[in-house]
């Protein structure tokens, strides 16, 4: 789907009139906005904020969507993915919430657009220095699912005892021979915050360290924002034995041919028939469009 | 569009209007604009952001002005230097901003000053290792913006290193600024005006001379 | 060609107008008003208010409609339209000591001053079903004789004069408002009882029930339930007095708990406080149960039960919170299910060439078809930025 195309589409059920531009008043903005000023200025550290109720479910993007309608202006052009793609049904609807509320651009291409919000991944094709790349995050803290209560995790966030977090990693190795997280994997920011990455895979850790693109953290129902400045270190946490590494697949995109994106598996019988496509839609649409096919590679 | 956008306290009645300056035509649209280039200017220390041309109190920058209009609320404590804290200034931010006016830098969410304080950095708000984003942001208004490139900036948000000319900040503010670093993750963010330009200094920003 | 999930936008419109026709339901009857929601299915009206947090029975009503009777799901549009409604004033603390009663009742006194108020009630119902409302309609009401009901002194006072309930201390600092500050441990009790006020019935019931059953025990009276219309008052700074800006009905409860004392303080009773929008007497008991619940850590009882235990308890009280992040499990998670696909499918190799006889589980993998986590060519470039 083409810019133009989305931005025809009309929406019947209901229309904007009673809402401020981008949903949010703009008291919450400023409040949201104060908050994200204090999360570029300390990487990788979860700010607490008043998040607000948002016209979608808690744990379906609202903290994205709330840092979405908070930088969002008039001349930006918003691109929503969920999964790497822009045709999957949550993209759709929160693309549509903002091309209603704010009547902003859409585009579904990455290097034409300068907001990206997105769910579990980042896109293949570079970001580029004045992009902002809004994640959504069910749960912002890293820590959590080693200690359960937030007035722990925040002290150990202050004294940096991130010790558990390489623990846990440890015990994965000594059990499977492998650090057993794929997604949600932790990193540690400018060498001081160990940070959830939200749950993209792995794979695509590497994409945060250095990126000249700003990158937002939203988490709605836990009410924290966090930020990496463009250029800001961000290592995978790992062990000198055990180096951080990333998913790769033997097979190849069966549309472009690419060997060297995120790869899904599609199930094509009941007879264990598969194929494996790019995850990321407009990367795999941007190859097919300069010529790139399976047969080519 | 914009039908419930602003409704602020009205203070209008301990206030003249008469003379009052002026606030965004379009506070909805232009207080987004001054915001994501404080955004970028604190997330990429060093690069020069410039504000449109527009009223200002006397005695204070178009950006540092438009700063205050598109941040402050009733939320934020504002404390003003005492030179720059003008009938006309208090009277604009009271009015548009309906902010609180605190009298000691470590009370205050914003400060804005000029660079030569009495004391140091160290008297506002620096937030603690738990909150470390309980500290002040502080709008210093300085001579210019482009000067002859004397500074070398690093650290978070800069590629490498960034050479940047900050005139109008005396002999302390080196060492001052290096303090504030070493305070990481506490430490204050500071927000450069000069007219319409703004430059951002977070708390992880190194400087050298 | 099989193509994964497309079309979703015009997946999206059908499911909403299936939606709208579904909600509708046989057009040869009557439609729904709004007006009849709110007047005849009051107590769901009440409830949606009083998680919704927004007083407004019409509105309410309309979000019943439009959600088919789905009571979360109506809290959760109210919700999402209150939050965008700009605040002009804080009230004043509502006097529930003047309330125009309608119901009023303790368990813990035979007879007392104002007397015990039965009100509109299901509590003596018989629960048969009654099949005139199905077969006839409505059978022919008789107004109830219009019995002002006297002056209520609070039942708490008369224990308080006695000394043998704690005194309420008066705050005088701003009750804190979560829904402007996110919720921040060890939490203040204005902050608890906003919650709890907030919080869903069942999850609150469902915990006061707990430590009636021993986790968490204080030992409960119901010291006073009354229901009614107070007054809410504003008081505006160029006014600089009070002026009442309209009438709302509640439901208070005061909840008497024993307490044994300690060794510098003789034994008496605490309390726990609940209150809600309307008649939601449920919720206004569950939450005075909770709340005392949660006064452990400040009375010195020890922590040992989900009740009493403050984080555990707000983070999971709202309905929103919780329905939003569990049906969130109906997005697409394909994306890291492909990477615990590929994990596994390694970890699995590895295991069958340990068991059939071979290398250690440090082996590096061979060329199975989809599968490998060789550090590729990113990592190596991170890991030189790192080193750098």
């Amino acid at each position: 789907m083409t810019t133009a195309s989305l931005n025809q589409h009309t929406d019947t059920r209901a229309d904007n009139t009673g809402y401020n531009f981008a949903y949010l008043d703009e008291q919450t903005k400023r409040m949201i906005r104060r908050c994200l000023l204090k999360a570029v200025a300390v990487p990788g550290y979860q700010v607490p904020f008043g998040g607000r109720e948002m016209p979608l479910p808690y744990g379906w993007g609202t903290g994205g969507m709330q840092v979405t309608a908070t930088v969002i202006g008039s001349d930006d052009a918003l691109k929503v993915i969920d999964q790497g793609a822009d045709d999957t049904t949550n993209a759709v609807s929160i693309r549509r919430f903002f091309a209603r509320t704010a009547g902003v651009v859409t585009t579904e291409s990455t290097s034409e657009a300068s907001v990206i919000q997105t769910r579990h991944r980042i896109p293949e094709t570079p970001l580029s220095s004045g992009q902002i790349l809004v994640y959504q995050v069910p749960i912002p803290e890293p820590l959590r699912f080693i200690e359960p209560r937030e007035t722990e995790t925040r002290k150990m966030h202050a004294l940096q005892e991130y010790g558990v977090m390489h623990v846990k990693l440890y015990e994965d190795i000594a059990r499977f021979g492998h650090i057993a997280t794929t997604y949600a994997y932790p990193v540690k920011v400018n060498g001081h915050y160990v940070m959830d990455p939200s749950p993209i895979p792995k794979f695509d850790n590497p994409k945060m360290h250095g990126s000249p693109a700003l990158q937002l953290f939203g988490a709605g129902r836990e009410k924290r924002i966090y930020a990496i400045p463009p250029f800001t270190r961000v290592e995978s946490l790992d062990f000198e034995d055990h180096p951080f590494e990333i998913q790769g697949w033997d097979q190849t995109c069966e549309f472009c041919g690419s060997d060297h994106s995120f790869l899904d598996e599609v199930v094509t019988d009941d007879e264990g028939g598969r194929i494996f496509i790019c995850s990321d839609t407009d990367y795999c649409n941007q190859r097919l469009n300069t010529g790139a096919s399976k047969e080519a590679v | 569009m914009t039908t419930n956008n602003e409704s602020r306290p009205s203070v209008t009645s301990a206030l003249s209007l008469a003379g009052l300056c002026a606030g965004f035509d379009d506070p909805v649209q232009q207080s987004q604009q001054v915001f994501r280039r404080a955004l970028t200017a604190l997330s990429e220390p060093g690069t020069l952001q410039t504000v449109p041309v527009s009223d200002a109190p006397e005695r204070i920058n178009i950006a540092s002005y438009q700063l205050c209009l598109a941040l402050l609320d009733a939320e934020t404590p504002l404390w003003i230097a005492p030179p720059l804290r003008t009938d006309a200034l208090v009277s604009a931010l009271r009015f548009h901003c309906g902010c609180r006016i605190v009298d000691q830098p470590e009370q205050a969410e914003f400060a804005l000053t000029s660079p030569d304080f009495d004391d140091d950095l160290s008297q506002f708000a620096q937030g603690s290792h738990e909150y470390p984003d309980r500290s002040t942001t502080l709008i210093v208004q300085v001579e210019s913006l482009d000067a002859t490139a004397n500074w070398t900036l690093s650290g978070p948000g800069i590629d490498g290193m960034r050479k940047v000319g900050i005139a109008g900040l005396d002999a302390r503010w080196p060492a001052m600024l290096s303090d504030n670093r070493r305070r990481f993750p506490c430490g204050v963010d500071l927000l450069f005006t000069a007219g319409t330009g703004l430059m951002g200094l977070p708390r992880t920003t190194r400087v050298e001379i | 060609m099989y193509v994964a999930v497309k079309g979703g936008e015009k997946a999206i419109d059908q499911a909403h107008s299936w939606l709208d026709e579904t909600r509708r339901g046989d057009t040869s009857l009557p439609e729904l008003s709004v007006a009849q929601i709110r007047e005849q299915m009051g107590l769901a009206v009440d409830r949606v208010m009083t998680e919704g947090s927004l007083y407004d029975p019409e509105l309410a009503a309309l979000a019943l409609k439009q959600a088919s009777g789905d009571v979360i799901e109506a809290i959760f549009l109210l919700r999402a339209y209150r939050t965008t409604l700009p605040r002009f004033l804080a009230s004043c603390p509502v006097e529930t000591n003047k309330m125009a009663i309608r119901r009023r009742i303790s368990a813990a006194y035979k007879d007392l001053p104002g007397g015990q108020v039965l009100g509109p009630t299901y509590d003596y119902t018989h629960r048969l079903l009654d099949f005139t409302l199905l077969a006839n309609g409505e059978r022919p009401t008789t107004p109830p004789a219009d019995e002002t009901v006297g002056d209520c002194p609070r039942v708490l006072d008369f224990l308080n004069s006695e000394g043998l309930i704690e005194r309420e201390s008066v705050e005088t600092e701003e009750p804190s408002d979560l829904t402007r500050q996110p919720l921040d441990y060890p939490a203040n009790r204005d902050l608890r009882l906003q919650a709890l006020a907030r919080g869903d019935e069942g999850f609150l019931l469902a915990l006061a029930y707990s430590t009636q059953r021993g986790y968490g025990r204080n030992h409960p009276f119901a010291g006073e339930i009354r229901q009614g219309e107070v007054a809410v008052e504003i008081a505006p700074e160029e006014l600089g007095f009070p002026v009442i800006a309209g009438d709302i009905r509640v439901t208070e409860c005061d909840m008497i708990n024993q307490f044994s004392g300690t060794e510098t303080e003789a034994p008496r009773f605490t309390r726990g406080y609940g209150l809600a929008f309307g008649n939601s007497e449920r919720k206004a008991l569950a939450m005075a149960l909770v709340d005392r619940a949660l006064r452990a850590r400040e009375l010195g009882e020890d922590v040992v039960s989900p009740a009493q235990d403050e984080e555990f308890v707000l983070a999971h009280c709202d309905n929103l919170d919780s329905s939003g992040f569990v049906s969130h499990l109906k997005l697409p998670h394909y994306v890291d299910f492909q990477s615990e696909l590929v994990l596994l499918r390694r970890l699995r190799k590895e295991f069958e060439e340990r068991k059939s006889g071979g290398q250690g589980p440090h082996a590096e993998p061979t060329a199975e078809p989809g599968l490998s986590d060789e550090p590729n060519e990113n990592t190596q470039q991170l890991r030189e930025a790192n080193q750098a």
